[in-house]
């Protein structure tokens, strides 16, 4: 039986709630600093016009139409392309393979706020002290203690909570979605009252239009749009799925895609307030402050919270809670899509697919625990962002824009929703958006070639980013061929 | 130190654009609930 939101809120906020996560408060602001600050915000706002909002109303509407997980919307769409559902469905277990570490580092960080255990170093302490930073990839290291026990708890957590069902999921978030703003904003006015706060404000938005030459920044733009809108990920058309027949489709795709790119805007300040705040302290320029990459987040949110004149531990304590939240909704949308489509594939109780996906997920998630684990971490983040991610929403604009009458899908938005899409929209995912990704993909292809990200060795790419993407989709293809078993073979 | 020209630019222009664009949705958005 197919299951439905209690009203449009919770819709809306579930949504919001997939969207709105650790890519906005941790992702966003590495690769805005990553791709030169100001230089990056505009290839940002145009990839959220020409692919983000078309992709995002694309999937809602194929989801509401088809109201079938990804593998079986993809099969409504032709037989053959079954598979193409089953990718978009494993890719978001892959993130959320190294998502659940970040949500682990933030689970430490909480008990650590007790104390403010970071101190004024909080560059050294989260290298250093909590995750022990080996030398290079290669030299693997031991567990550390406190990731490994906060990434269990975090798979508990959802674990607990996923079994439930989505009636489940749309209490939780309505809790859950607004704290993490008001914290955040809170934690924005702190930074910006900050001594050479308008440095690193400065820094964020004055744009370089040399940058706009640079095809990387222009993928890192599109790859972001895509992570922090949950695109590509079979996720929103999950979502639409459970939808009622009369719900609004591009209205909540236009208000979920603008509410994703307000919080990345404003973590943004959050971010380079302190960024432009250490620079001062340690009489560097911006660009070379050596905290850039996945650990951005966690130096520059502690120093703030340590900089806190009144209850800074109180304040810190919840940040963190806010933080965990804002990444378990994202987190849910993640694991939700596989275990929707394996009760729909082979009949399995969802209790026991949740179970099986979240042990899998542990194990797999169980490297970047290690010494070596922001390595292989920054790794897989890039390769599962600027190509997998990336090349899945060529594919769904390709297979449902060409292999399907699109007309019909706006045809289907249009009937329900207040907000009217043109002709624009079809041209958008016809033409538009897959030229620009085909050329940054064969110009960025290259680009990795020729100069191996971060200077790792070959077999590091290869197993660390290649092989993860390979493999999932060889299964994709695999589970396309794999019949259905019936209720009757599953019970003996 | 001050924002540059530029910089204030792409402040106006985000504000409006991100949270003007999100205002008037929801403005949509309610506007069709009560209906």
């Amino acid at each position: 039986m197919v299951e439905h939101w209690r009203t449009r809120f919770a819709f809306v906020m579930a949504a919001i709630g997939s969207a709105v996560g650790l890519g906005n408060v941790w992702r966003f602001p590495y690769i805005c600093y990553a791709n030169g600050g100001g230089a990056f915000l505009i290839p940002y706002l145009v990839a959220i016009f020409t692919a983000g909002i078309p992709l995002l109303i694309l999937e809602f509407s194929v989801g509401h139409w088809a109201r079938e997980a990804p593998p079986k919307t993809f099969k409504k769409i032709g037989e053959k392309w079954e598979w193409v559902g089953w990718w978009t469905t494993l890719i978001p277990f892959l993130v959320a393979t190294y998502y659940v570490v970040v949500m682990a580092w933030c689970f430490s960080y909480m008990v650590y706020s007790l104390d403010l255990r970071w101190g004024f170093n909080a560059d050294i302490f989260f290298l250093n002290n909590f995750l022990g930073v080996s030398g290079n990839p290669e030299i693997i290291g031991g567990f550390r203690l406190p990731v490994l026990f906060g990434l269990l708890a975090v798979w508990i957590c959802i674990f607990l909570i996923l079994y439930k069902g989505v009636g489940r999921i749309g209490k939780v978030v309505l809790i859950t979605v607004p704290l993490p703003w008001i914290l955040l904003g809170l934690l924005t006015i702190r930074g910006l009252t900050l001594p050479g706060a308008l440095e690193g404000v400065s820094y964020y938005l004055t744009p370089n239009f040399s940058k706009l030459s640079d095809v990387n920044v222009w993928l890192a733009a599109y790859a972001q749009v895509f992570f922090s809108l949950s695109l590509a990920q079979g996720i929103m058309i999950t979502y639409a799925s459970y939808l009622k027949k009369k719900s609004d489709i591009s209205n909540n795709a236009f208000i979920i895609a603008f509410a994703d790119t307000g919080t990345s805007f404003l973590a943004g300040f959050a971010v380079f307030s302190v960024v432009g705040y250490l620079a001062l302290q340690k009489t560097v320029e911006i660009d070379s402050l050596g905290i850039s990459g996945p650990p951005l987040a966690f130096i520059t949110y502690p120093t703030a919270i340590s900089l806190f004149p009144v209850a800074a531990i109180i304040f810190g304590f919840l940040f963190y809670i806010a933080l965990l939240t804002f990444g378990i909704d994202s987190l849910f949308s993640m694991i939700e899509p596989m275990v929707a489509s394996a009760e729909g594939k082979w009949g399995i109780k969802k209790t026991q697919a949740t179970a099986i996906i979240c042990s899998i997920g542990f194990f797999a998630s169980l490297i970047f625990t290690t010494n070596s684990g922001l390595y292989w971490l920054t790794l897989l983040d890039h390769f599962v962002a600027n190509f997998g991610l990336v090349v899945i929403g060529l594919v769904e604009c390709l297979v449902l824009g060409w292999m399907f009458k699109i007309s019909k899908l706006r045809d289907h938005a249009n009937e329900t929703s207040d907000v009217k899409i043109g002709k624009w929209w079809d041209v958008l995912i016809k033409y538009v958006a897959p030229i620009i990704l085909i050329l940054l993909l064969i110009f960025s292809i290259i680009n990795n070639i020729v100069n191996p990200p971060f200077g790792y060795q070959a077999w590091v790419i290869v197993v660390g980013g290649f092989a993860p993407l390979l493999i999932i989709l060889i299964l994709s293809f695999a589970f396309m061929k794999i019949k259905k078993i019936t209720k009757v073979e599953y019970k003996k | 130190m001050s924002l540059s020209p530029s910089a204030i630019a792409m402040l106006i222009i985000g504000v409006t654009v991100i949270y003007g664009g999100l205002a008037y949705f929801l403005y949509r958005a309610l506007k069709s609930m009560k209906k």
